[in-house]
């Protein structure tokens, strides 16, 4: 018999088994599951050598089912500490498979989890990839350029939060929901930022963390209490972003800008998925900052070619944008902007409002937009002195090299 | 014909720290190489093994139980099957997936007795 399995079936089944499980046993049981699920897939590629089950999915939540309850009989873990998992021991103890709307549910509740404002920051992502996505603690650190050892210590501390704090496994309700997804959709925007902007070699690692961000996206537009204008807003955004990866990079694996970059490599199917889900973003009048992003993008997106962007358009949407979150790197780019206009005495008003520092690893991009600045109105020297700048600042290859053929280019 | 064994030797997967996606694509290469030497009319039958490890010894049959975390070379499994010689169950055993991981094959041949 040959079968083939769809791709990702052991990753997207581990996020399900170890959220529906949570559910049965609880967060505090979160060691024992996650080991019991890995435990499966172990099985899994060892027993599939010669021939594959008829049915994986319910092969493997079958083992994964089996292999939580055999440590919870044999270490009586129940009895001792938690009475009340001995009823949920024999509610799942039977054939029955989970329900397709059961595990959903327990997703949802496992994203909520890990976004939860209680946790620090960076070990919410962390913990949503492992938990959620089935990443091994290898594949994070390298998604987010980050040493092996400081993700085992954020998962260790996420875990030790949610147990000291004792989170509830729920979806949130009433007044608490509206910020509990705005926390969320913050996690999946910085999960799917990380693919998007790494501009590292492995391209394929950066893709799947834009995937994984827009999957997880996806559950939440599936629930009615969690399909608010913002999340779909955000899964907009995603799909006009996901639509120009492959046009971002050339075949010398060299970064391209907008201006750049071969238009018709942009994903049409992409395009129009984020064209229909900003249609539902903006059925009543709640706009978040994901209406505004994505209202810029598609700015760039509608125009045939670099030339014909509607900057003036694009502009207005980043004043709205800048009101309602005003942060130094929208300025930035209202700045460069201007630029493009050839509108130097407005580029210049929102340089001046700019400090570099506060756009701590970034600031090459203001030290790079001054550079252009001064190499538009005529004074290379000082063009020069800043591409200098912003060479001195810039840690990312694929940026030095696009920043020292900017300096090429000044010195001809 | 002869029948010849390969034995499976290296790491277990377990103490890898293998992700689901990992664990996946081992598995799809397993499968292939299973199906290759189907179509190719080799026929193969094995086992996997477990990690777990109890070594009996010495006179006295001292039990002692070894953690595979311990080892980094463990027998994780073999293949028999039926070939002329070596050096053709040595172009199957190319196609073994684990070799990247720094696991490797032993070929034996299965004793016969005549009498």
């Amino acid at each position: 018999m040959e079968t083939t399995l769809i791709d990702h079936l052991f990753r997207y089944h581990s996020g399900k088994m170890v959220s529906v499980l949570t559910h049965y046993f609880g967060l505090s049981n979160l060691e024992i599951i996650e080991d019991a699920v890995q435990d499966a897939f172990l099985k899994a590629s060892l027993s599939w050598r010669t021939q594959q089950p008829e049915n994986p999915e319910a092969w493997l939540t079958k083992v994964a089912k089996n292999n939580v309850l055999d440590v919870f009989r044999k270490h009586k873990v129940a009895q001792k500490y938690f009475p009340e998992t001995n009823s949920n021991i024999e509610a799942i103890s039977t054939d029955e498979p989970f329900l397709d709307a059961e595990i959903e549910d327990a997703q949802l509740r496992m994203i909520f989890t890990a976004c939860h404002p209680k946790l620090d920051e960076k070990d919410r992502i962390a913990f949503a990839l492992k938990t959620i996505s089935g990443f091994s603690i290898k594949e994070i650190s390298s998604a987010l350029l980050t040493k092996e050892e400081t993700i085992k210590k954020r998962l260790v501390r996420a875990r030790k939060t949610i147990q000291q704090t004792n989170l509830a496994f729920k979806i949130p309700q009433g007044k608490e929901l509206p910020q509990r997804i705005e926390s969320v959709l913050a996690v999946l925007y910085l999960i799917f930022n990380e693919g998007f902007h790494s501009n590292k070699k492995e391209i394929l690692i950066r893709k799947e963390l834009c995937g994984e961000a827009m999957r997880l996206c996806k559950m939440l537009l599936k629930n009615k209490h969690t399909k608010t204008s913002a999340s779909y807003a955000l899964f907009a955004l995603m799909c006009f972003h996901a639509a120009r990866l492959d046009a971002k990079i050339n075949t010398e694996n060299e970064l391209l800008d907008l201006k750049h970059q071969d238009r018709n490599k942009w994903s049409f199917p992409l395009i129009q998925l984020g064209n229909a889900m900003m249609d539902k973003a903006v059925e009543n009048n709640e706009f978040s900052t994901y209406h505004y992003e994505t209202a810029i993008i598609a700015e760039h997106i509608k125009a045939p070619n670099f030339e014909q962007t509607n900057w003036d358009k694009i502009l207005n949407w980043y004043k709205l944008l800048y009101n309602l979150q005003p942060n130094p790197s929208y300025l930035l780019t209202m700045a460069v902007v201007c630029l493009q206009h050839e509108n130097f005495i407005k580029a210049n008003h929102y340089f001046e409002q700019i400090s570099p520092n506060d756009l701590a690893q970034r600031s090459y991009l203001f030290y790079g937009a001054k550079s252009d600045y001064f190499s538009k109105t005529n004074n290379p020297k000082k063009a020069l002195e800043y591409i200098d700048f912003a060479l001195e600042k810039v840690t990312n290859d694929l940026e030095r090299n696009f920043l020292l053929k900017k300096r090429e280019r000044l010195l001809i | 014909m002869k029948q010849f064994m390969m034995i499976f030797i290296g790491e277990d997967y377990s103490d890898l720290g293998l992700s689901p996606e990992e664990m996946q694509n081992r598995m799809g290469k397993w499968f292939a190489w299973s199906q290759k030497m189907e179509k190719a009319g080799i026929s193969h039958e094995g086992e996997a093994l477990t990690s777990k490890i109890r070594r009996i010894s010495g006179v006295e049959r001292k039990a002692k139980d070894i953690a595979s975390t311990e080892l980094k070379e463990i027998v994780g499994g073999y293949y028999t099957v039926s070939a002329k010689n070596f050096d053709e169950v040595e172009e199957i055993a190319k196609d073994f997936p684990d070799y990247d991981l720094g696991s490797f094959v032993e070929i034996r041949e299965i004793m016969v007795f005549d009498y």
